[in-house]
């Protein structure tokens, strides 16, 4: 059994983005309780959240942008960039604490203290830009995980995988012209999902161009038809590339039952992806991979969800 | 949506007299496939087109491979000899729209905009429609599409517009269609946000049926009602 690492802080619950929205605390609530529900939180190494030493922020995120975020928060605020981005006094500090735990996590990792790790944080990351506030995130959790292994442990290929229903659209910018970071999406297609970006034809610019790889999914699609183009679009790319660490933004909300989309991705379709996922990290990154959480909003899944999601962690091979 | 808020204003022109090779050169290195032919004071007289230079010259020259001595046996031809007179234009009062359809009719790739005297304002390609109809569209911008099935009688699409709007949510756009049962529409609000789930489930409490997207194919459509 493999030493997995679980990053949860109840201060992660303070995020407050006022009534009806769906990224809101019970979400990570519902992981927590379902991990603790399966027996699955003793096998687990808890990582400590921590807030971020603001110098790995700032190698992806421009510093107007956070002294923006920073003032407008803590001046009261209810909204950043969008209305979607709902703020309470707290989320400059919450969205600090997240990323802190993300690097805190993949620290262990480097260290050998734990194989690999499950970051349930919020707010989520993938839909942040350099400089703007998007889609429910402020922070991009993964990118500056993977800026911060490449600086601070020398790590020369970080591949991501983002199966979030939504395409990671500030990932991919911040990294779309870099072959050192190789950024894979897999999500519902543009045409019919936010944030309209992710499509095939977006494979990078520049240098970085090739390293960046989009599998949109039409809408009503299930198992089989996300297992056809991980094969075929996902698996040859890492084959090629051999990333040395792989970090996943873990989104639930392909899930049949999740609303905020219309895809049918069943709990044992999500099981084949991580499953693929981590034989990859075996196969090319010594078994380190580091899942940080973005969507998910299906309540009363999201139990069996995390649970089959910790359980392939702990069991890969 | 006029043509003058969308055309390219900084035209690259020749005259009847440019040597037909200097219009290729200015293309090749503009990177652009029209050349309006204006006299001096600006009155259109013709449009010269890659089409048309491809057409006059040998392979070789075609493609600008040509050696030197080669060339010069064809630095006498002027673009005079290849345009287009009298070609297509449009009036910057002419409408996006009109545009659009008049260069589905005409097969072509540009119009020279010109105003009440024949002047050369400008020029609108088939890109700058694309690029207007990207905007007008609203797909520039973040969003999600909803496709919504609603009875064909007035003051539908009122009500969902209503309900968005309660919910605080600005429109990218709204496309309404044809749907193959004759008394439905199907209504497409594109909306500037990630945050459907209570919009969804507002629109189905108010007796809208939402389209599975896949259900709903153009070439299904009747061809006319």
């Amino acid at each position: 059994m493999k030493r997995t690492g679980f990053l949860y802080d109840p201060r992660y619950l303070l995020h407050d983005t006022g009534p009806y929205h769906p990224e809101r605390a019970e979400r990570l609530e519902a992981i927590h309780k379902g991990l603790q529900e399966a027996g699955l939180l003793g096998q687990l190494t808890r990582i400590p959240s921590r807030m971020v030493d603001m110098k790995w922020v700032e190698t992806i995120h421009a510093p107007e942008y956070i002294r923006r975020f920073e003032e407008l928060c803590l001046g009261g605020r209810r909204t950043l960039d969008c209305e979607d981005n709902q703020m309470c006094r707290d989320t400059y500090e919450i969205a600090q604490l997240a990323a802190g735990g993300v690097l805190e996590a993949a620290r262990m990792i480097m260290s050998g203290e734990i194989d690999n790790a499950f970051c349930a944080v919020r707010p989520p990351g993938h839909h942040a830009e350099r400089g703007e506030a998007m889609g429910f995130c402020y922070f991009n959790n993964v990118a500056i995980a993977a800026r911060y292994l490449q600086t601070a442990y020398q790590i020369e290929r970080v591949g991501i995988i983002d199966f979030d229903v939504h395409h990671g659209n500030g990932t991919q910018h911040i990294f779309e012209q870099d072959p050192t970071v190789f950024y894979y999406s897999i999500h519902q297609h543009p045409s019919f999902a936010y944030p309209g970006t992710g499509r095939e034809f977006e494979m990078g610019s520049g240098q970085g161009y090739g390293f960046t790889k989009n599998s949109p999914v039409l809408p009503g699609s299930s198992d089989d038809e996300y297992q056809r183009l991980i094969e075929k679009d996902l698996l040859p790319a890492f084959k090629a590339f051999v990333p040395q660490v792989i970090i996943v933004s873990a989104g639930f909300d392909a899930h049949k039952d999740d609303d905020m989309a219309d895809m049918r991705v069943t709990t044992e379709g999500f099981a084949w992806i991580m499953r693929t996922i981590m034989m990859m990290g075996e196969q090319y990154a010594d078994g380190r991979v580091l899942s940080v959480l973005e969507g998910g909003y299906a309540l009363d899944r999201l139990p069996e969800l995390a649970a089959g999601h910790v359980r392939i962690l702990l069991d890969s091979k | 949506m006029f043509v003058s808020q969308s055309m390219t204003r900084k035209v690259i022109t020749v005259s009847k007299e440019t040597p037909l090779l200097e219009a290729q050169a200015l293309m090749a290195n503009s990177n652009i496939r029209h050349l309006p032919v204006v006299a001096a004071d600006n009155r259109l007289e013709g449009i010269i087109t890659d089409r048309d230079i491809r057409s006059a010259l040998p392979y070789d020259m075609a493609r600008g491979r040509a050696p030197e001595e080669e060339r010069r046996k064809y630095a006498h031809l002027t673009v005079a000899e290849f345009m287009t007179t009298a070609p297509a234009t449009v009036t910057v009062f002419d409408t996006l729209q009109d545009a659009l359809l008049l260069i589905q009719e005409k097969r072509v790739g540009a119009f020279p905009v010109i105003d009440a005297d024949g002047k050369l304002k400008g020029i609108i390609s088939v890109r700058d429609l694309l690029r207007a109809f990207i905007n007008v569209l609203g797909i520039g911008e973040p969003g999600t599409l909803l496709c919504i099935l609603v009875e064909n009688k007035v003051g539908q699409l009122k009500r969902i517009v209503d309900a968005i709007t309660e919910e605080r949510i600005s429109f990218g756009s709204v496309l309404v269609a044809r749907y193959w049962e004759k008394d439905k529409r199907a209504v497409f609000p594109y909306l500037l946000t990630n945050n459907v789930i209570r919009i969804k489930k507002k629109l189905q409490d108010m007796g809208f049926t939402l389209l599975d997207p896949m259900q709903w194919y153009l070439d299904q459509l009747p061809k006319s009602e």
